[in-house]
Formats: C-alpha cells, sequence, structure tokens
C-alpha cells in the first residue's frame, strides 16, 4: 500500500496512484447511487403503476363529466320530477276514490259512478278566439253556462237522490278531482316527454315548475274534504263577511231576496241612514253564483240612487304576508275569468260611481281548504272597515252595494 | 329503533374517518384499499344518520263546529259533522234557558307556518 510520506517512487505514480484511488471512489459513488435507486424503486414500485392507473381514471372521470354531465343532471331531474308525479298520481287517485265515496252515498253503485266519472274526468272547455275580441266576453260566459250546466247535468244524473246545495257540494267535489287530474296528466305529459326525446329543456321546464305544481296539488288534494262534506272553505268569507253584516243591522234568512242573478241574491239593510244591499251568493252550498251580474242587475234596478260599490273578497296573499291580513284597494275584487269583472267595471263606469275593494289575504291551500280559524277572526275587522267606509265616503240618504265574492259552501243565510 | 340507527350511523361514520386517515398516512400499497373502505363505510354511516323513515303524513287538524245559543252566552264546541254549516240553526235547545241556538262557525285551526326573519 501507498502512502504519499513513506514513498520513494517517482511523482508520476503519486499521480497516477491518485487516479486510481479517485477512481475507485467514483465507483464507489456511482454504485451507491445506484444502490440507492435501486433502494428507493424497490420501495415504490407497486405505487408507480398505481399512481398510473389512478391518473388515467382520474382523467377518465372528467372527460366522462365533460362529455356526459348534461345526461347525468338531466337523468338527475327526471329522477325528481318522477318523484313528484308519483305524489301527484298517489292525490289524484285518492281523490277521486273520495269523489266515488262521496257520489255513492245518492243513488248509484260504485262501479257505475267510477265508469262515468273517469269519462268525465277529461272534460275541457275551449277558450273563446281572441283574434276577433269584440264581445269576447260575452261568449266566454255563454261558454261557462253551458259548462256548468253540463256539470250540474252530470251530477243530477249520477246522484239523482241527492238535491239543491248537496248537488253543488257535487259539483265542486267533481271539480277538484278534476283539476288534480288535471295536474297529473300535465306532469306526466312532461315527464314523457322529456324522457322520449331527451330534450334538456323540456325537462327542465317541468323539473323548475315541479315544487309550484306539488305545493297547489297538495292544497287541492287537501280542499276535497271540505267540499264533499260541505264544509266552508277560506275563500266564503265574502259571502260570511256579507250575512254578519246583514244581521247586524237586522237582516234574516227571510229577508234575503234570491236570484237578482244566478245563485245570488241580497239583503236590503238600513245602516247609518243608507240603503246597503248586501250581495252575495246563496248558500249553504258551494257555489260562486254570478255576483257580477248581480251587481250590474242591482244598478240597473236602483240605478242613480247608488252611490258606491263596495267588493269583499279573499286574495292571494304574498309569501311572507300574514293569513288573514285586511287590505284596501280600488276595483272590483273578484276572480272570475273576466265577465263577471266586467260587468262590475262597467256598472261602476256608466253611473260614474266609486267601486272599491277590502280583501282579506289568504294562501292557496287556506282559500281552498277548510276555513282556518285566523281568517274567521278577521270578520269583525272587515265589518268595521266596512262601516267606516260607508261613513267617510257616502251620504246619508244614498244607497251602497256590498258584494260578498266566494264560495258559499257551508255558509248559511 | 330511530335513535339506535343514529347512533350506528355516527359510529360508522367515525370509523370510516379513522379509516381514511390512516389510509392516508399509509405509505403502502394497502393504503388505497385503507381510504375507499373508509369513505365507503363513512358514507354508509351518513347514510343511516339522514335516512330517517320518510316524514310521517300527519293528520289534517280536526274541524270544530262551534254553536253559540240565541239569548244567553251559553257555548258549545264539538267535532264538525256532516250536515253542519255556519249560520245554521241546530235543533237542540240551549240546556240553560231553552231557547234555540245557531252555529256560529267552523273552523281549523292549522299548525303556524314556519316564520322567516326578513
Ligand atoms: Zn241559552
Amino acid at each position: 500500500m501507498c502512502t504519499a510520506r513513506a514513498c520513494d517512487k517517482p511523482r508520476s505514480c503519486h499521480i497516477l496512484l491518485l487516479m486510481i484511488l479517485f477512481k475507485n471512489v467514483e465507483i464507489e459513488a456511482i454504485k451507491r447511487i445506484q444502490n440507492a435507486e435501486e433502494l428507493i424503486f424497490m420501495q415504490i414500485d407497486a405505487t408507480t403503476d398505481f399512481s398510473g392507473i389512478i391518473q388515467i381514471a382520474f382523467f377518465a372521470f372528467m372527460m366522462l363529466f365533460m362529455l356526459y354531465g348534461a345526461k347525468f343532471q338531466i337523468w338527475q331531474m327526471l329522477k325528481q320530477v318522477e318523484i313528484g308525479l308519483a305524489e301527484m298520481r298517489r292525490m289524484f287517485v285518492e281523490s277521486r276514490q273520495t269523489a266515488i265515496e262521496t257520489f255513492k252515498e245518492y243513488g248509484h253503485s260504485e262501479e257505475e259512478i267510477a265508469e262515468e266519472l273517469d269519462q268525465f274526468m277529461d272534460y275541457f272547455t275551449i277558450m273563446p278566439v281572441d283574434l276577433d275580441p269584440a264581445g269576447i266576453l260575452k261568449r266566454l260566459d255563454h261558454l261557462l253556462d253551458v259548462r256548468r250546466d253540463r256539470f250540474q247535468e252530470f251530477v243530477a244524473d249520477l246522484a239523482p237522490e241527492s238535491s239543491g246545495s248537496m248537488n253543488q257540494n257535487l259539483e265542486n267535489t267533481l271539480e277538484v278531482t278534476q283539476v288534480l287530474g288535471l295536474i297529473y296528466r300535465l306532469v306526466r305529459h312532461f315527464y314523457i316527454l322529456g324522457k322520449k326525446t331527451g330534450s334538456q329543456i323540456t325537462v327542465m321546464q317541468i323539473h323548475m315548475l315541479m315544487p309550484e305544481l306539488l305545493l297547489l296539488a297538495k292544497a287541492y288534494f287537501d280542499a276535497i274534504g271540505a267540499f264533499s262534506q260541505g264544509k266552508p272553505i277560506g275563500d266564503g268569507i265574502g259571502p260570511l263577511v256579507i250575512t254578519k253584516f246583514a244581521r247586524e243591522f237586522g237582516a234574516t234568512p227571510e229577508s234575503y231576496t234570491h236570484e237578482i242573478s244566478k245563485e245570488v241574491g241580497y239583503y236590503t239593510v238600513e245602516a247609518d241612514g243608507r240603503t246597503v244591499y248586501a250581495l252575495r251568493a246563496t248558500g249553504p252550498g258551494g257555489t260562486v253564483g254570478k255576483p257580477g251580474f248581480g251587481v250590474k242587475n242591482l244598478m240597473e234596478k236602483h240605478g242613480k240612487k247608488i252611490s258606491r260599490i263596495i267588493t269583499i273578497d279573499a286574495a292571494l296573499k304574498f309569501e311572507g304576508e300574514e293569513l288573514g291580513r285586511v287590505a284596501e284597494g280600488t276595483g272590483a275584487a273578484i276572480g272570475d275569468p273576466g265577465p263577471e269583472k266586467y260587468a262590475m267595471e262597467q256598472a261602476a263606469t256608466e253611473y260614474g260611481i266609486g267601486i272599491e275593494a277590502i280583501v282579506i289575504k289568504e294562501d292557496e291551500a287556506a282559500a281552498v281548504g277548510v276555513m282556518d280559524k285566523k281568517i274567521l277572526d278577521t270578520v269583525p275587522e272587515v265589518i268595521e272597515r266596512i262601516k267606516s267606509v260607508i261613513l267617510k265616503r257616502t251620504k246619508p240618504g244614498e244607497s251602497i252595494i256590498l258584494a260578498g265574492i266566494g264560495n258559499t259552501i257551508g255558509i248559511g243565510l | 329503533m330511530g335513535l339506535i340507527s343514529k347512533l350506528i350511523g355516527i359510529s360508522l361514520a367515525a370509523v370510516g374517518f379513522v379509516l381514511l386517515l390512516f389510509g392516508m398516512n399509509e405509505t403502502s400499497v394497502m393504503s388505497y384499499v385503507y381510504s375507499f373502505l373508509g369513505l365507503l363505510v363513512m358514507a354508509m354511516g351518513f347514510a343511516l344518520l339522514t335516512a330517517g323513515r320518510p316524514k310521517e303524513e300527519k293528520l289534517p287538524p280536526p274541524t270544530i263546529t262551534e254553536i253559540k245559543c240565541n239569548d244567553c252566552d251559553f257555548k258549545e264546541i264539538r267535532d264538525f259533522k256532516k250536515g253542519d254549516y255556519i249560520l245554521k240553526t241546530v235543533e237542540e235547545a240551549c240546556p240553560k234557558c231553552q231557547t234555540g241556538m245557531t252555529i256560529e262557525s267552523v273552523y281549523m285551526i292549522r299548525e303556524e307556518a314556519k316564520k322567516y326573519n326578513v
């Protein structure tokens, strides 16, 4: 072994030795590095394979979602619509059953009723053409009359042993079942159409409308019990206020004048020196009558003596507004398709008198469902408001028409 | 039943979470298996936690008929019977003064709707 100090060999040898030495070190280093690499590879050998797979999987996942994300979303929406649709179907079937049970009590067997009812479920009304609007309201009114006659005829046929006000309740029951059937068929149509065509817009449309439609269906579904049993509903607050008001000034069921227009009559009362014609549909059967034409006929009958028209009705509340809040406004508060509102406005305009409205705010469920205590409790307030309107805006000796608009189911005279 | 399934759900979720953490810290091949298993168990736990039975159909509140005596302040409250309507003159006489009675109101007391503070 050569050590530098003890060596007596020439310098060149030293260099050679050094070179060898270095070479050794170099080799050693390379070896070490190789060893280390080997070690590392040994450790993560399997892992590199896995991460490759994971990367590929991740990439495939991204691609899949980029290409088919929308499809997946549509599929999800369709599933949600399907759940709602099943709920609607259940409500429709159950309300149909309720209708059958109700009709069954009045003469025919269940099978007969079921068959007739299913045929009548699709009954429709074609709105009058509006390309030539002249006289459209008259035509619409006529169509509504014909429709109403068909409903009455149907009820009379199917429940021969029922009478007067029960007939009207049966009509209402029928109508509610029809509405539920219509909602169900409509949603089903869009659901199947969406599935068939795969059209995103079709599916999205029905998906967006779903929550509201479900609420509406639920409101009607809850209402069917009220209609079939003749319980008063929230919409009846108008007629109720009229009768309570009239009774306060001494009216009785006997002093009620019937049929000023179809299924509508009025009490004549003296209030604070004014003559008030308090008009409402005739209960306690379920009908809204034709109060608009009633007002018109009263105007024609009493002419210039009448100085103001006050309408009382339930109005749809905004979300967040209190149930049973009372509000005042201008105009005819009536929710018909048109002809009656027109008749009232026309009469008021013709005679140049004020027409105003006092409404009680309700939501859909409260309006078609059994009368809520909160709505009932507004009666005294509404009567106070009517009195103050009469005192403030009319003079003693004048006449006033007070019209309570709404369904009179379960509200006696 | 409800409480037990909730408890099982919570414990499953916790076990899953621990498994997932363990799997993430492992360096061996099994780490993937552990992570995946952890996620799966956690998902099962959460599913158990959130999956109450579908909301029970609440029966609608009863419809109430309120009858008042025409003369005195006698008042009777009972369940709605078919044929009742507001302002109907009932057949029974007032037990206090034997005069007629009238149905004053027919109504339902609904649950207070959820209030939004806006
Ligand atoms: Zn009494």
